[in-house]
């Protein structure tokens, strides 16, 4: 009885810390929560990846708040906005569907509220968001760990709020078709680089009038939305045997296209919004519940045009859990 | 399980890379082909003009006579110059038409749009103003708000409007034939027209168009030219003109330009804005009789609103706007106001998708066209649909564009007597989703623009009046969907609007052009 004892409590230790390795490895979605940083979708940027049959659901929140813009490339206050609040609830889940494609949705809730003038905040769903994730290459040995992946997202206005109405609005109101290539170095499990770029397509945006001015006249309610490049470098660190994680993150995001606000006017989606910022984050995945994890990060926009200079402190819950043996 | 990630993994790729550079051109203008004019109208030359005496007040040439030499080498030299047409002059000729008068009024759209920026405030709180004698330092000369606006529109259309009538007077005057009647080896790239072509009614309207709104926007004195130099070319590599028709056309166009920047100059517009103390006094008058003021809620506060006195501007056809000014808005507090101020709070806490939509199509706010700018497009596209020709063109923007301005300086003029609060200065927390202008609420100005717009079209194109008489009433509502104006606000607008267009139309039927 005691060997069997014995066994039974090494199987447990052993399931559970493959369980917890699995983990782990599996929250590739969670910067999906970097979208909600400025009303710019993104696409994951982690180079993580879940097993087959995997499921993983989460809750996000944001708090993002600005109270200088960049006016073009002018940084400005508008004493009319005040602060400008953008919360953002955001559910999501993530499932393997193979050891080498993961399928991750999301769908965040934003409110937006401004502190000063007399324009009102607005609140709804936001888009949602679909991505396919692909882990073409990896090596692995001794004290190294190559991965690589790609993903291909897609986003869509979930409800009908309106885009023109900038910087309250709760998003951009386009379509987005997004390609993303990450490559990702472990050393001794313990140390990890990341590196990512990604091309994000935008589609047009519906306004409510029929006729806005860039650099010229334009006799349409269409907008385009301009496409946009995406770069990441991250540093990261995994402590007390991986139950915590800590990362460090550059971002810099560039239209391809698109006019500046023009002096004391209102922003438009046609805006060229441009914006580096750096992410600190850590993760703890508590040894109490399994499959659970929390998370907390902290950004803030460094340089941008026609962007706030936000700050945002975000956290989340995460759970995840095999759906077949 | 391989085959499925290979295949997902390349559609997503394909995907990608397929929808990326499919970016299209929209439209910066009407799009429309050339048309046949419906008529000539070749009585226009004893139309009523506006500000001319008399159709000969600008004194242009007689023509040479089509058979001497120097007029057939006018004609060889246009020839020369059709033969060597680029694809860049084709496309330019697409884009000025056959009734390029449509292109100058998109113009001034267009510019209205760019200047349409209020003054950013200093590090300090206060807010600097354009000047018209520096007009390059920022804020930049003019700010195109919808008073500037409709009286750049009423000038360009006015003006244009004579000076073609001069034009039709001295083209049936003197006869000169149109260049392919003359030489029928004259490819012409519009449907012939059978119009006497000396003066060009086309140079005529580049030069009075160029110089109005030379002078209205200061800064594209430049542009414009260009854009007059292009035009005037097109008219000759069109075979439409021979270089002397240009030439006094452009001569007639400067003269009449030089009558209508006379009257602007005098009209009251330099006083239209006025300094701190003379606004406050307007303010302090109405705060004694009625018992309320109205100040701006911007952070900082501008301490002066739009145009206190562009109600003292000249009109052109409202004899008196103090006789059409209507009588006093509720008091603030009273039964009437509270029931006003429910409405705009209930709309506020409930507004429909369509109203928001109403609202935002109609907004024509900072950056934009403005009110008038959008009543010009609505003009535009029945004088298309009706194949006006560019007299007939001229008159219905000249009618339309003097109501518009006159009813501009009715209801400003109510504005600042009255001094009326807006629903955010009056309604404790008040929040809305359009940006409240900056000028009194009572009346509201898209209500004035719109209905006068609206009846001055519909007496020009009966057929369409329903279709005008529902736009006014949007543009009107679309202000209380955007908590900017309480209803009698925008009623009491209306009903102003339509008295200034029964006297623009009373001025319209009695013109000759019926």
């Amino acid at each position: 009885m005691k060997t069997k004892d014995v066994q039974d409590n090494l199987i447990t230790t052993n399931t559970q810390f493959f369980m917890r390795n699995r983990i782990v490895s599996s929250f590739s979605f969670l910067l999906l929560l970097f979208w909600v940083m400025s009303a710019h979708t993104q696409t994951p940027t982690d180079g993580l990846f879940m097993e087959k049959n995997e499921i993983c659901i989460a809750v996000m929140g944001s708090h993002d708040t600005w109270d200088h813009y960049w006016e073009g490339r002018l940084l400005r206050d508008n004493q009319n906005i005040g602060i400008l609040t953008r919360n953002t609830l955001m559910p999501m889940a993530a499932y393997g569907i193979s050891s080498k494609i993961n399928l991750l949705v999301g769908l965040p809730y934003v409110s937006t509220s401004p502190s000063g003038g007399q324009m009102t905040g607005v609140s709804g769903w936001q888009d949602l968001s679909i991505f396919l994730k692909f882990k073409p290459y990896s090596y692995h040995n001794d004290r190294w760990t190559l991965l690589s992946f790609v993903t291909a997202g897609f986003s869509t206005p979930a409800s009908g709020y309106l885009s023109d109405y900038q910087p309250f609005s709760l998003g951009l109101g386009t379509q987005e078709y997004s390609l993303r290539a990450i490559v990702k170095t472990e050393y001794l499990e313990k140390y990890y680089f990341r590196g990512s770029a990604a091309f994000l397509h935008r589609t047009t945006t519906e306004a409510e009038r029929d006729y806005y001015y860039t650099t010229k006249g334009i006799y349409t309610s269409t907008m385009d939305v301009p496409d946009a490049t995406n770069f990441e470098l991250a540093l990261g660190l995994w402590m007390f045997n991986r139950a915590i994680q800590l990362e460090g993150a550059y971002v810099s995001q560039t239209s391809l296209s698109g006019d500046d606000i023009r002096r004391q006017n209102q922003a438009q989606p046609t805006n060229k919004m441009d914006w580096t910022s750096i992410n600190g984050r850590l993760r703890y995945f508590t040894p109490f519940f399994e499959g659970f994890s929390l998370m907390a990060n902290y950004g803030q926009v460094l340089t941008g045009r026609n962007v706030g200079q936000s700050t945002v402190i975000s956290g989340g819950i995460t759970y995840q859990f095999p759906i077949k043996k | 399980m391989k085959s499925l990630y290979t295949l997902s993994f390349w559609l997503s790729v394909a995907a990608v890379l397929l929808i990326f550079g499919c970016s299209k051109d929209y439209p910066t203008g009407a799009e429309f082909e050339p048309y046949q004019y419906s008529s000539l109208d070749q009585n226009a030359g004893t139309w009523k003009t506006v500000l001319l005496q008399n159709p000969e007040q600008i004194v242009i040439d007689a023509p040479q006579d089509i058979t001497q030499a120097s007029y057939k080498s006018e004609l060889q030299a246009l020839k020369d110059a059709v033969s060597k047409m680029s694809a860049h002059d084709r496309s330019a000729i697409n884009y000025w038409t056959n009734n390029p008068i449509i292109r100058w009024n998109e113009i001034a759209r267009e510019l209205a749009a760019k200047y349409n920026l209020t003054p950013a405030p200093n590090p300090d709180g206060t807010y600097p103003a354009p000047s018209a004698a520096n007009p390059g330092v920022y804020p930049l000369f003019p700010f195109a708000h919808p008073p500037y606006a409709s009286r750049a529109f009423a000038y360009l259309s006015v003006a244009q409007f004579d000076a073609l009538v001069a034009a039709w007077h001295y083209k049936y005057k003197f006869n000169r034939p149109a260049v392919f009647r003359s030489d029928n080896a004259v490819n012409t790239f519009f449907d012939p027209v059978d119009l006497p072509s000396y003066p060009s009614d086309g140079a005529v309207v580049a030069a009075v168009s160029r110089d109005i709104l030379s002078a209205m926007f200061p800064l594209e004195k430049e542009y414009l030219k260009e854009k007059a130099e292009e035009m005037k070319r097109c008219l000759l590599l069109s075979g439409i003109n021979v270089e002397s028709d240009l030439i006094a056309g452009d001569s007639l166009g400067r003269g009449v330009a030089r009558v209508f920047l006379a009257r602007a100059s005098t009209d009251g517009m330099g006083a239209a804005q006025t300094p701190r103390p003379v606004s406050d006094s307007l303010a302090n008058i109405s705060e004694a009789q009625f018992g309320w003021r109205w100040i701006n809620m911007e952070s900082p506060r501008r301490p002066v609103g739009i145009t206190p006195r562009f109600g003292n501007v000249k009109t052109w056809a409202v004899p008196d706007v103090k006789a059409i000014r209507p009588g006093v808005p509720p008091a603030i507090g009273s039964a009437e106001f509270n029931k006003a101020a429910d409405e705009l709070k209930q709309i506020a806490n409930n507004l429909t998708k369509e109203q928001r939509k109403i609202a935002n199509w109609w907004s024509d706010g900072l950056g934009t066209y403005t009110p008038p700018g959008h009543w010009n497009r609505f003009a535009t596209n029945s004088i298309i649909q009706y194949r006006y020709n560019p007299v007939r063109s001229a008159r219905v923007y000249a009618y339309m564009n003097m109501a518009i301005m006159d009813a501009g300086i009715a209801c400003w003029d109510v504005k600042y007597y009255y001094n009326y609060p807006r629903p955010v200065q009056a309604i404790p927390g008040f929040k809305t989703i359009l940006g409240t202008p900056n000028f009194p609420a009572y009346t509201s100005g898209h209500s004035s623009f719109s209905s006068a717009a609206a009846n001055v079209l519909s007496y020009i194109f009966p057929n369409e009046r329903a279709a005008f008489e529902k736009y006014a009433k949007e543009a009107s509502e679309s202000r209380i969907y955007g908590g900017i104006h309480y209803r009698f606000d925008c009623e009491v607008g209306l009903t102003q609007g339509k008295q200034v267009a029964d006297f623009v139309i009373q001025k319209a039927s009695a013109d000759g052009a019926n």
